[in-house]
């Protein structure tokens, strides 16, 4: 039975570490709010921890001596330090425990000041027996921990460059400065044609074709490049350190495979003409692109010749840049033809950017800068182009003999295919343009992914190069590392059991972080593997996957559900428990501490680093383990760090408030909310409502047959199927808007349900005939779970089909046993 | 990190009570081990002390010589005696606290502390009646030291210095973390976040979150 053995225990046995706790006096913040005496003494009497000693400051130098001094001598292997907040003191603490056996991973941090302290009023007694809550939770959290060693990342063979871009050159250049073996997948090896190509990406670039021409021969002659001409991209396997690209080659040979280290791609986008808008014709009327082909042909121009920087009336925000090569292109017309007039004509909304020598150059060439009043839209006439101006509100007219228009910019479509083998996520004509990541470096090994060019973002041919330099020089840092053998990936990454992947593919379709790429293997579905140096520790895809193959190193499933079954169990009736984001409910939580802001006392706060995190099972066991509400503290909508953690969440409570509703409880026990941490009061205003949310409702009466209902939900929520109908609805990268406008939602709803109901009803079925062994009728079943006989008669047919149960007949009715493996 | 012997001990008195510190030891850490309270405001534990504050200075005295330090930075040696609240010192304290409230007048925690030592006005001239911020530089020192990230930094000099963004624009290396809010010592940062960070909804999603 797959579901049960995926039920998440802790785990615990002979060999399991000690765990060590340190309270802190924190000076006069913790010391007398809360009575750490009586804390030390309810402390003691847990049981999986073995050692509680209060100090006055644990994180300085004194504290940690101390605490060095009784990990060793304790052989104490897992560290609960309750004082402030873990966001700003764990790597301090965590650096300074490492030598000690106190890896990463194995020290939590619980903030007691924060939490408890500063916001809550109460006698110190009373605050003792919250904060000894909180610490119990902590410390089962980290009993739950399997640590995983460390991985340390190789690089096996060259570094790659692909993708035909100009950036391929510069960072070639810079790879082989370093002596650092390289392979180059270009379309062609002869460098007068790249030069003689640059007019298509990069228009107007006079100035930098003998820079790049010096680069170009500089790499041809370095005795570390490997040039290769080849044909479309297939696919790239693996992971940071040992990738295998394919390309595609000609009809009957075999695909060209290489083993390479790493890969930085250099993509550069793609400039159209407008067609027939603004009346162009390719002859008079003439994109950058053409303008720049048609100087190379036939030398500058030496009639009238305007440039129109047209983006803002195409909506396109690039107008600088178009500004930019115009403005290269009319000094290289004026300096090379006397009798050429150059104007460049603007919407006046555009702020140029022009240095005041720049200036007193285009005064020197006669360059004229005409701005318009962009509320009324120019006209293109034969030989003039109406404006308004904008000092006189006077219709104006120039005239022209060639008129450049600004080009339509484009990621390219060959560039997006790339890219999309690379493992991005694209969108259609939207750009490469990585967003910088919003996670601490700690997190995630690289900040980005090698890539390079305007295909990223539109940007001129200097500023390629220099990414593609910058990228150079980032890998180059790796690689020195790795040799070194200290490139690690980070401590909390995802991980993929193989053995469980079944390549369905969720997990790829729902994370944007770039790292969950497909094993090759015989098979249509190929399992998946995660590329521990791209994974930020999101972990919305763990708690997506229907099998349970995907999980977080070092902060698990396993470890979140210890840690709430363990807050549950302690908690009273009237108290209420939480899950907070660390850069949204933590954080607000952790403003209102700093700011001593009071709030109910009941609430009680365990911190994740996503909301995303949180599997179904981890909000089903809080309720199995007697919580009676759960509210979820995310980031604000639309600004989650990882992969749209707060979207999946709700998908996720969603799917809970049905069940509970399916059993009889009220929906509202769950909820999701979300906090901004520079708004402390209203996280207050959250919290305190949801308390009173579930004051009303007082506490769910339980009872022997509600236990085993709630044991039954559980189960259900780690059934694939569920978990897999869930998956359809989470939010996917590249859904603007979620879940205002999504399609069908009632017919969705509908299927979900009826999934619901059936892996709920199967469920039932197998867990009462575990709980009383022997045979049984139709009549007993349907008695025991008050359900219609008809429905369960179905559902046993199944499961005696399935081989789940085994059905014998006496005197001709049939009895009903589980099956014995 | 400093290699230190941890078996050398320095003994010394903190206000006649013998204290004894290991090497690399401060006497704030020593004298906080201790149980005795020093007002700090840009010390915080997760990073490197600077001394911008000046609030946690202490006198040493070593025979007839003397000296007001600060007690985040001083390392003490054997045989010297640290007085944490003599009149000097609290002199030297209501002087720093008199200066802070000029500096930023508006700031809750501040008022708070300076009607500790019995401050409720200063003679400075106030330049800004709404500032908040004491530029300790704490939360340029976190963001460095504890994110690893360098969004923000005092710019300027002088009586022109302040903290910011490279040209004051919301800054893209900043990952919206909120830890200068929650060291801040005199809660200006809050204010400012916003122009740090920027709209987080624009450089999140469509498509990638890093």
């Amino acid at each position: 039975m797959k579901n049960n053995a995926n039920k998440h225990a802790a785990t615990g046995g002979e060999n399991r570490e000690k765990i060590g706790v340190f309270l802190c006096e924190c000076g006069r913040k913790i010391a007398p709010k809360i009575d750490l005496k009586l804390l030390e003494k309810i402390l003691s009497n847990d049981q999986i921890i073995s050692h509680v000693m209060t100090l006055p400051y644990s994180c300085e130098l004194p504290g940690i001596e101390k605490i060095r001094e009784i990990v060793q001598d304790k052989h104490i292997g897992r560290v609960v330090v309750a004082g402030c907040e873990p966001r700003i003191i764990l790597p301090k603490l965590e650096r300074e425990l490492e030598g000690f056996g106190i890896e990463k991973g194995r020290i939590d941090v619980v903030n007691i000041r924060g939490y408890v302290a500063s916001v809550n009023q109460g006698d110190p007694s009373q605050l003792a027996s919250k904060s000894a809550k909180l610490i119990s939770s902590s410390a089962a959290y980290l009993d739950a921990l399997i640590p995983s060693p460390k991985t340390r990342i190789e690089f096996k063979g060259p570094v790659m460059i692909l993708g035909g871009g100009m950036a391929t050159y510069s960072a070639a250049q810079e790879l082989v400065r370093q002596k650092i073996e390289t392979i180059i997948a270009v379309y062609t090896e002869d460098t007068e044609d790249v030069i003689r190509m640059l007019h298509e990406s990069y228009p107007g670039k006079w100035d930098s074709h003998e820079r790049l021409r010096a680069i170009i021969n500089e790499v041809n002659e370095s005795p570390y490049i490997k040039q290769i001409t080849v044909g479309k991209l297939e696919k790239v396997r693996g992971v940071m350190g040992h990738y295998v690209v394919t390309f595609a080659s000609e009809k009957d040979k075999p695909p060209l495979s290489y083993e390479v280290g790493a890969i930085i791609a250099a993509l550069d986008g793609e400039m159209h003409n407008q067609g027939t808008d603004f009346g162009h014709d390719g002859k008079r009327v003439l994109c950058h692109t053409e303008m720049d082909e048609h100087i190379w042909l036939h030398g500058a121009p030496g009639h009238r010749v305007v440039f129109w920087i047209n983006d803002l009336e195409t909506e396109r925000p690039y107008a600088n840049l178009s500004a930019r090569t115009a403005w290269n292109m009319a000094i290289y017309i004026r300096e090379h033809n006397v009798f050429s007039r150059v104007s460049i004509l603007y919407n006046n909304k555009i702020k140029i950017l022009l240095s005041s020598a720049e200036q007193i150059m285009s005064r020197e060439l006669g360059i004229e800068w005409i701005p318009y009043d962009g509320t009324i839209r120019p006209t293109v006439q034969d030989g003039f182009i109406t404006y308004n101006d904008q000092e006189d509100q006077i219709e104006k007219e120039l005239g022209w003999e060639q008129l450049v228009l600004s080009p339509l910019r484009h990621p390219g479509v060959e560039q997006l295919k790339v890219a999309q083998i690379l493992g991005l996520h694209t969108d259609g004509s939207k750009f490469l343009e990585r967003n910088p990541q919003m996670v601490r470096p700690e997190q995630v090994g690289l900040d980005r992914k090698f890539i390079a060019g305007s295909a990223c973002e539109p940007c001129d041919l200097k500023e390629t190069l220099r990414q593609g330099r910058r990228a150079a020089h980032k890998i180059t840092e790796l690689i020195g590392l790795a040799n070194e053998g200290r490139l690690f990936a980070p401590s909390m990454v995802c991980t993929v059991d193989q053995g469980k992947c079944t390549g369905c593919g969720l997990c790829r379709e729902i994370c944007d972080c770039g790292g969950i790429a497909p094993v090759d293997g015989p098979g249509g579905n190929t399992p998946r593997v995660v590329d521990p140096m791209s994974c930020t520790g999101g972990g919305t895809c763990a708690a997506a996957c229907p099998y349970h193959a995907l999980s977080l190193q070092n902060n698990t499933t396993a470890q979140r559900e210890a840690r709430v079954a363990a807050l549950a169990r302690r908690l009273d009736e009237n108290e209420v428990m939480g899950y907070g984001c660390n850069w949204g409910g933590v954080a607000a939580a952790d403003h209102a501490g700093l700011r001593g802001m009071h709030y109910n006392s009941r609430f009680y706060l365990m911190p994740v680093g996503c909301i995303g995190q949180l599997d179904l099972s981890v909000m089903g066991r809080a309720f199995l383990e007697g919580a009676n509400g759960l509210l979820l503290i995310g980031c604000p909508p639309e600004e989650c760090h990882h992969s749209y953690g707060l979207d999946h969440a709700w998908s996720r409570v969603l799917l809970i408030k049905k069940m509970l509703d399916l059993i009889g409880i009220e929906r509202e026990r769950i909820a999701l909310a979300h906090a901004d941490l520079n708004k402390p009061d209203q996280y207050i205003k959250t919290v305190n409502s949801f308390v009173g949310i579930i004051d009303k409702m007082g506490p769910i009466k339980r009872n022997e047959m509600m236990e085993a209902k709630i044991n039954d939900v559980y189960d259900t929520l780690n059934n694939s199927r569920v978990r897999w109908v869930l998956g359809a609805s989470l939010r996917r990268p590249w859904e603007t808007t979620y879940p205002s406008d999504q399609r069908s939602a009632l017919a969705y709803d509908e299927t979900l349900f009826d999934v619901l109901m059936e892996e709920f009803l199967r469920i039932r079925i197998i867990n009462l005939l575990k709980k009383q062994p022997g045979v049984q009728q139709l009549q007993d079943i349907s008695c025991s779970l008050g359900e219609e006989r008809q429905q369960i008669l179905s559902c046993l047919k199944d499961l005696t089909e399935e081989g789940i149960i085994s059905r014998i007949f006496k005197d001709r009715i049939p009895y009903y046993s589980i099956r014995q493996e | 990190m400093k290699e230190i012997d941890t078996k050398k001990l320095i003994n010394f008195s903190i206000n006649g009570t013998p204290a004894q510190a290991k090497e690399g030891w401060t006497v704030l850490d020593t004298a906080r081990n201790m149980g005795i309270h020093i007002p700090t405001l840009c010390h915080h534990e997760a990073v490197e002390p600077s001394g911008a504050c000046r609030l946690c200075v202490v006198e040493a005295r070593d025979g007839a010589w003397s000296k007001v330090v600060v007690s985040c930075m001083y390392p003490p040696y054997e045989g010297v005696e640290i007085l944490t609240d003599s009149e000097r010192v609290k002199n030297v304290r209501r002087w720093v606290l008199e200066m802070l409230l000029a500096q930023c007048p508006a700031s809750r925690e501040i008022k708070a502390l300076a009607a500790e030592y019995g401050v409720k006005s200063t003679r400075f001239r106030i330049k800004n009646p709404e500032e908040q911020c004491m530029l300790c530089g704490l939360c340029v020192r976190v963001c460095a030291e504890v994110v690893g990230v360098q969004a923000i930094s005092l710019g300027s000099r002088g009586v022109l210095k302040h903290v910011s963004t490279p040209y004051m624009v919301p800054n893209r290396a900043c990952i919206a973390c909120g830890s200068c809010v929650t060291v801040c010592p005199t809660g200006a940062m809050q204010a400012r976040l916003d122009k740090v960070r920027g709209d987080v909804s624009q450089r999140t999603g469509h498509g990638f979150a890093h």
